[in-house]
């Protein structure tokens, strides 16, 4: 009972729950703006709350983290620029709809079903926790490589259009996220003995070129064209809507907090995987995809928010940190004098349910701040271009400054905006390279940590893969998902259905 | 239009008188050399709100991460030399030279306060074949290439304790699993993919208290307060006592040439905030031991800490170049 208690306190304490508020519609707004990440925010204010007592701090830090996930699809929505990684793969059905006159449908449908997503993420959470932190432990780095690899099949997805080209933007992006000293080894790659490139190059600052200024520099086509009026008479969208999408939102949200709750990926990966997999077993969707599905909304943004209840959990079960938020929310707590850790829930059981009543809390203001408001963001995209594009630019470069507070961001942002203007003008989609960028360390570390701890022997390797049943599961999902993008797939299956008539 | 003029006159006498006003005028910045939410960043974002209160001024900390902290070693480097610029880093720059990493250490700096040294702790799995220090070095010997060693990169904490054991017990062969940092490292071995993790305490205490992990040895000459019960290694071997105690450690630091008024001003306000009672607790909570040192001190203990890890480091082949080239003398030389 006393679990409850502690549940409720955030909804009993008024200060506790103007803070929640107040980090949430905060967190709506950094989330949208790319370059301001919900890291930066939680960083800022653990100064900020230093003198506070703990519970205040946690309420205001959730509430920005919950809203600055979900805030990131409003610019990818109605700009095509994803106000954070996460929200890359709903700006690829999102912003055709935006296109239509639809903004506000899509954004209505984005919020309801990050409340989805994010009810199933606390629901796992505060039920399972335990269960789910063990299984996340038993990934090895042999899993965690053969996660990359299944993430790296989605260039399939991802590229609309020509795979060639595809793979070459998604080689392209692993290629730039190698850049700078290798952090296992220190060695220099890709450097060319510039000290410049020694710290590599920010992710950030590529994936706000990339979709910020090249966005900008193709919308100078048309700039003196008429900007899309935009119909806004159905937010909320019909129940029947969310009905039909419920199966879909459930199982996207399942990967967004096992992806959520694995250390060392986050609501990115999280989310691009769910879109794949929407892509892959929706049979007849709304729109094809790319032209502005709804399930190609519906899936990332369950994921996403299914997420942040997931990385929770290797943080309050393990003191283990789920993503870059969880790791500073861990340090703001020893700063607080507790300690995360395995012990954490036994000593401080309090502190587990009022956090999951924060995140619970946090999710209802989430619904509100986003479904008010609707009609004044849409007006960004009804601005002249003349003055849009201009402001994306601003956006783009403060953004990038911010990210490390570094002036050599903003040369790699402008740099990659523009060869990104080219890549878009010769139809090279952009998806994969960002794609490729936040794989990159995540398939390199692993297969080195892997191939290493076999003593580097191919033999050992996959007696290791087969000898454990998570690996091979992994294993023969690569496999699948490979052969289902060659032609070899389809003459299989061409094969046998003919074997079976003729039997 | 005259309005603007004067206000931008008022605000030219503003900052001319205020340049002879007394230190800190304006906001000091401090770089933060490890990302958010790690040791680093932690013991600064709680000491220095109590040094602020101290002296009277404010520090906006940001962390500068990439290359093992040496972009913001540079950054602050290149800053001017006035006291408005801060680096917080830990002991990495200390070896920058010897790993080939970069041309400047602390050597280029005033410290200002060295905080808090670490403690080193080999922890395993709780089901690894062996429970100790003495069966570990047994099992390693009796199958050798078989129990994986956690690592963080050359010069990390892991590489130093693996040299120093190197050095006391001869060349061990075990697989060193590569990380990018002991956090990641500790997750694998709960999870079996590393046996056996050299680490700082802290970072490690929790799960020793949980029995996720288990200690085979702390890395001091006696035994810890967080952990009494846990053996020491000069308990098993007193060849260590040679080399101990070692640890890695967090200090504030202004780029050679600052006033020395500034640094006097600034070493008090972090002596002080040292001392608070919070920041005391989180220290031993975490397993750190206060240092809080200044002045012709922490240059001795930056010196010794040099030359010990550097030749260790050289003795044990892992250096890109010779701690004699850049002066560093070998201990007790």
């Amino acid at each position: 009972m006393s679990a409850f208690a502690d549940f409720l306190i955030v909804f009993t304490q008024p200060q506790l729950l103007l803070l929640v508020g107040l980090g949430t519609f905060a967190g709506v707004y950094v989330g949208a703006i790319p370059g301001l990440s919900v890291t930066m925010a939680v960083s800022i204010l653990i100064s900020f709350t230093f003198s506070w007592d703990v519970y205040p701090a946690i309420s205001l830090m959730i509430g920005i983290y919950m809203g600055g996930v979900y805030g990131g699809s409003r610019t990818a929505i109605l700009l095509n620029i994803p106000g954070a990684p996460s929200a890359i793969a709903t700006a690829l059905d999102g912003y055709p709809m935006a296109k239509r006159g639809e903004a506000g449908t899509a954004i209505g449908v984005t919020t309801v079903m990050s409340f989805i997503g994010g009810f199933v993420g606390i629901g796992v959470l505060a039920l399972a926790a335990p269960l789910v932190s063990d299984f996340a432990l038993k990934f090895q780095p042999r899993d965690y490589m053969l996660l990359a690899i299944l993430g790296i099949l989605l260039v399939g997805s991802l590229s609309q259009g020509s795979l060639v080209k595809g793979i070459f933007a998604g080689a392209l992006g692993i290629t730039i996220g190698a850049v700078g000293r290798d952090p296992l080894t220190f060695a220099e790659r890709f450097t060319f003995d510039f000290q410049l490139l020694e710290g590599g190059i920010s992710f950030i600052a590529v994936m706000i070129g990339m979709f910020g200024v090249s966005e900008a520099l193709l919308q100078l086509h048309h700039v003196d064209k008429d900007a899309v009026r935009q119909k806004i008479s159905r937010i909320v969208p019909s129940l029947s809507t969310v009905k039909k999408h419920l199966p879909l939102s459930l199982q996207t949200s399942t990967i967004g907090v096992t992806i959520g709750a694995l250390p060392g990926t986050g609501g990115d990966i999280a989310a691009l995987m769910a879109y794949d997999h929407a892509k892959r077993v929706t049979k007849n969707p709304s729109r094809p995809f790319g032209d502005g599905a709804m399930e190609g909304l519906v899936a990332p943004e369950t994921a996403n928010n299914a997420a942040v209840g997931g990385a929770f959990i290797p943080m309050m079960t393990l003191g283990i940190p789920g993503d870059a938020v969880t790791a500073i929310m861990i340090g703001a707590l020893f700063i607080h004098g507790l300690n995360p850790g395995p012990m954490l829930m036994i000593d401080q059981p309090d502190m587990f349910w009022f956090i999951v009543g924060c995140l619970v809390l946090a999710n209802f203001f989430m619904v509100f701040f986003g479904l008010t408001g609707i009609r004044l963001f849409t007006k960004i995209v009804e601005m002249p271009r003349s003055v849009l594009i201009p402001l994306i630019l601003l956006l783009s470069i403060v953004g990038a400054y911010a990210v490390n507070n570094a002036i050599t961001d903003v040369y790699w942002m402008l740099g990659f905006g523009i060869f990104g203007y080219f890549m878009r003008h010769y139809g090279y989609p952009l998806g994969p390279v960002i794609l490729g960028v936040i794989l990159s360390r995540l398939l390199d570390d692993n297969w080195r940590r892997a191939i290493i701890s076999e003593r580097e022997d191919l033999g050992r390797f996959f007696e290791g893969i087969f000898s454990s049943p998570l690996s091979l599961v992994l294993f023969i999902s690569v496999i699948l998902i490979f052969v289902s993008q060659t032609p070899v797939w389809g003459w299989a299956k061409a094969r046998i259905f003919k074997s079976r008539k003729s039997a | 239009m005259k309005q603007i003029i004067l206000g931008a006159l008022s605000a030219l006498a503003l900052t001319a008188t205020t340049a002879v006003a007394e230190y800190p005028e304006k906001e000091i910045q401090g770089i933060i050399q490890w990302g958010a939410g790690g040791s680093t960043d932690t013991v600064m974002r709680s000491v220095t709100p109590h040094a602020e209160a101290a002296f009277g001024g404010t520090v906006v900390m940001q962390n500068m991460t990439g290359a093992v902290g040496a972009i913001a070693l540079n950054h602050v480097a290149g800053s001017t030399a006035d006291g408005y610029t801060l680096l917080m880093g830990a002991e990495n720059p200390m070896l920058y030279k010897v790993m080939g990493l970069g041309d400047k250490d602390y050597s280029e700096f005033v410290p200002i306060s060295i905080l808090a040294r670490g403690t080193a702790v080999l922890v395993a799995h709780p089901d690894a074949p062996f429970n100790d220090y003495a069966e570990m070095i047994a099992y390693v010997q009796a199958n050798p290439g078989e129990v994986k060693f956690g690592s963080t990169g050359p010069g990390g904490l892991p590489s130093v304790v693996n040299a120093m054991i190197g050095a006391v017990e001869g060349e061990l062969d075990v697989t060193s699993v590569p990380y990018d940092g002991d956090g990641p490292a500790l997750t694998g071995l709960q999870g079996g993919a590393i046996d056996v993790m050299p680490a700082v305490l802290g970072a490690a205490i929790e799960g020793i208290r949980a029995g996720n992990m288990k200690v085979l040895a702390i890395m001091d000459t006696e035994a810890n307060a967080q952990l009494p019960d846990a053996p020491y290694v000069t308990q098993f071997n007193d060849g260590y006592s040679t080399y101990l105690p070692w640890g890695p450690f967090f200090g504030v630091f202004v780029p050679k040439g600052t006033p020395d008024d500034v640094i006097a001003t600034l070493s008090d306000a972090y002596a002080t905030g040292a001392q608070h009672p919070d920041f005391v607790q989180l220290m031993q909570d975490r397993g750190f031991s206060l240092m809080a040192i200044s002045g012709d001190e922490a240059d001795a203990f930056l010196t010794k800490w040099q030359q010990g890890t550097a030749w260790l480091l050289q003795d044990a082949g892992l250096t890109k170049a010779s701690p004699e080239e850049f002066g560093i003398a070998r201990p007790g030389e």
